[in-house]
């Protein structure tokens, strides 16, 4: 179906990173390698604290390693600790994000804020127009996507958000708990969601979330504490 | 790319219209200040305009009528015209009046003579009516002392009925403008003058009355004497104004005129500069600091309504730049806010100063040359408001989305 499919799209080699000196000083992430696949959902487990969120930040590109490399779809981005591309065009052209909340712009509709990621790269509005109508129809948005994000319910506003995350046709999606807000059925949805999106799009979706109820919707489990990411039995075991 | 600072006004546009009336209301002040200096320059020039004399010829060693009080004799009219060179002279007179009513209002303006058969006026901006044909009796006043054509006006001991009505014809202090012949002004200050001294003598004789000396008949006839007689040479005229024969050349003129021991001589353009530069100098730096004052405050106003509207928007600048925005689009979307905003402001401060300049008592004059230099003072302050809102917008951390 995309010819990236099963192709490594995320690779961390031996990533780390403190926070503070001193007294302060606090290793929110041991030294980490690992890859994910493009299609595949990979799950980030593990009590708060343990450094979810440093690990999808710094695989997002929005936060510097203190050690490590990174490379997002064949190009390297961070060798060593250090930047070594820009940044911001490899998140423009790469990667997609959804949060928890607070992931669409207020004063952009629906489809605007779909439509912005395609927009800021370059693509003209007729063919960003185009696409995210298509998309947000798939999503069952298409009757909704003109309302302002105020306007729309948790569970919508994080449709939209998938839809921008995904409009782009990125290699890597990292999605920060996005269905904490949500109801476990709206949860459940949301998890399908991505699911289909990881394959359709030719994605790798690194998803941290507490809900273990939707865990059969993923392909691998990874498990963070202190720090440390494990990975755990696969996903056939673990039910 | 989807203008994305349209969308946001758009999101806020009652704010954002309230934001931009207020900066307007305060670019208006500005633009009028700018009127009213213009006014005051046109308003002090109105007499030498209007009178256009190519020499002024005034009292020894003064500077001339806009500058200080001159007073020459009235026969030095006809002295000066057997001047070669000279084709023409007029005496050149003004008078300030305050006329109480019979309905309690008070007009007050300034009589000016004009030298009746040589000049009647012809060459004032009449609205209505004609200029003088009598040498006496008859007068053109401005529009804005608010006569009608026909009307009557008691000064000293005469009437005098308005037979023109002159638009913008006011004196530098912003009175407005009546013209009769010289003789009928002076005249008219004659009886004016007489007028007062009767009526001080009146209140003395009548403080004496109420006094313990009043009750001697020799005291108050006393009190009653005027203290000297009136003049009975001519009275004198302010200035002497010379036209000249064509071919002579003011210099010249000027020269074998300054041989006179009792004068001054100024061209016209000294009038002019002397007005321009030594009446109203003070009034205009006044003014020229007050609106540099206002277009300072202004500026510090919109760098703070667009450095709050910035901080309003930095979730928002955080997603942009997590999904990879290049500065260009920050740039942009800030830029474009300031510039919207200054620009509605500056329509505002148009459509006030359209709407309500015209309100004001005394002449606000916007030329077009003002308005395209409010709109670049405005773009000015409005490229560096953005700035300051730039410079907190390219601090936004795309980390930030996670943290709110
Ligand atoms: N910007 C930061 N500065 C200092 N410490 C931080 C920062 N961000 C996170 N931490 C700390 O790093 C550890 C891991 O945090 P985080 O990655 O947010 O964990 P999780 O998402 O699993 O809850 C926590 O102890 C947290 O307090
Ligand atoms: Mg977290």
């Amino acid at each position: 179906m995309n010819e990236r499919l099963g192709k490594i799209v995320l690779r961390i080699e031996g990533v780390s990173k403190v926070y503070g000196e001193g007294p302060t000083r606090l290793e929110a992430l041991r030294p980490t390698t690992f890859n994910a696949v493009a299609g595949e959902v990979v799950a980030i487990l593990g009590p708060s604290g343990s450094g979810k969120s440093t690990l999808l930040t710094i695989a997002g590109l929005i936060n510097p390693p203190t050690a490590g490399s990174l490379e997002v779809n064949g190009k390297l981005a961070i060798k060593d600790g250090r930047q070594v591309t820009n940044l911001a065009t490899l998140r423009r052209q790469e990667l997609g994000y959804v949060f928890q909340r607070s992931n669409l712009i207020p004063f952009l509709n629906g489809e605007e804020n779909v439509r912005l990621a395609l927009e800021i790269d370059g693509v003209s509005t007729r063919e960003s127009r185009q696409r995210a109508r298509v998309l947000l129809e798939s999503l069952g948005m298409g009757s909704r996507m003109q309302a302002m994000p105020a306007k729309l319910s948790g569970g919508e506003q994080q449709r939209i958000a998938i839809a921008r995350a995904m409009i782009h046709q990125p290699s890597v999606v990292l999605a920060d708990e996005p269905t904490a807000a949500l109801d476990s059925s709206r949860g459940r949805q949301v998890m399908e969601l991505f699911r289909d999106s990881a394959h359709k799009h030719g994605a790798a979706v690194l998803v941290v979330t507490h809900d273990h109820r939707t865990l059969d919707l993923v392909d691998r489990v990874l498990e963070m504490e202190d720090g440390n990411l494990n990975e755990t039995q696969p996903i056939a075991d673990h039910k | 790319m989807m203008d994305l600072a349209i969308r946001d006004i758009r999101q806020g546009l009652g704010r954002f219209t309230l934001t931009a009336t207020g900066l307007g209301m305060l670019m208006s002040v500005v633009l009028a200040m700018t009127g009213i200096y213009n006014g005051m320059v046109v308003d002090a020039t109105v007499l030498p305009d209007v009178y256009d004399g190519d020499l002024w010829v005034v009292q020894k060693d003064t500077q001339g009528p806009f500058a200080e009080s001159s007073r020459v004799p009235a026969l030095l009219v006809d002295r000066i015209r057997a001047v070669p060179g000279v084709q023409r002279t007029r005496a050149y007179m003004t008078l300030n009046v305050q006329q109480q009513l019979p309905d309690g209002e008070t007009l007050r303006f300034t009589l000016a003579g004009l030298s009746w058969p040589d000049d009647l006026g012809n060459k004032l901006p009449l609205e209505q009516g004609r200029a003088l044909r009598q040498p006496h009796y008859e007068m053109v006043v401005d529009h804005a002392l608010g006569l009608p054509l026909g009307a009557t006006l008691k000064l000293g001991r005469d009437e005098y009925t308005v037979v023109g009505i002159t638009s913008g014809m006011v004196s530098s202090g912003g009175d407005p403008l009546v013209f009769a012949s010289v003789s009928d002004v002076l005249r008219i200050q004659n009886d004016l003058a007489n007028e007062a001294l009767r009526l001080e003598r009146e209140a003395r004789v009548s403080r004496v009355r109420r006094s313990p000396y009043g009750r001697d008949p020799t005291n108050l006839a006393r009190a009653g004497t005027p203290g000297s007689l009136p003049a009975t040479a001519p009275p004198p005229v302010t200035a002497v104004l010379v036209d000249l024969a064509p071919g002579y050349d003011k210099e010249t003129v000027r020269a074998s005129l300054n041989q006179w021991s009792d004068i001054s001589v100024y061209t016209i353009d000294e009038e002019r500069e002397l007005l321009v530069r030594g009446v109203i100098d003070r009034a205009r730096r006044q003014i020229g600091l007050f609106r540099a004052l206002l277009v300072v405050i202004s500026a510090i106003v919109m760098g703070l309504i667009v450095y709050t509207m910035t901080v309003d928007k930095m979730l928002s600048l955080s997603l942009l730049k997590l999904l990879g925005a290049k500065r260009r689009v920050i740039l942009r979307l800030i830029l474009e806010e300031s510039l919207l905003l200054g620009l509605f402001a500056y329509l505002v401060a148009l459509l006030i100063g359209e709407l309500g300049f015209d309100l004001f008592p005394r002449r606000v004059l916007v030329q077009n040359m003002d308005r395209v230099a409010l709109l670049g003072v405005i773009v000015g302050i409005s490229v560096a408001s953005g700035l300051v809102g730039l410079r907190k917008a390219l601090s936004a951390n795309p980390n930030e989305v996670l943290a709110s």
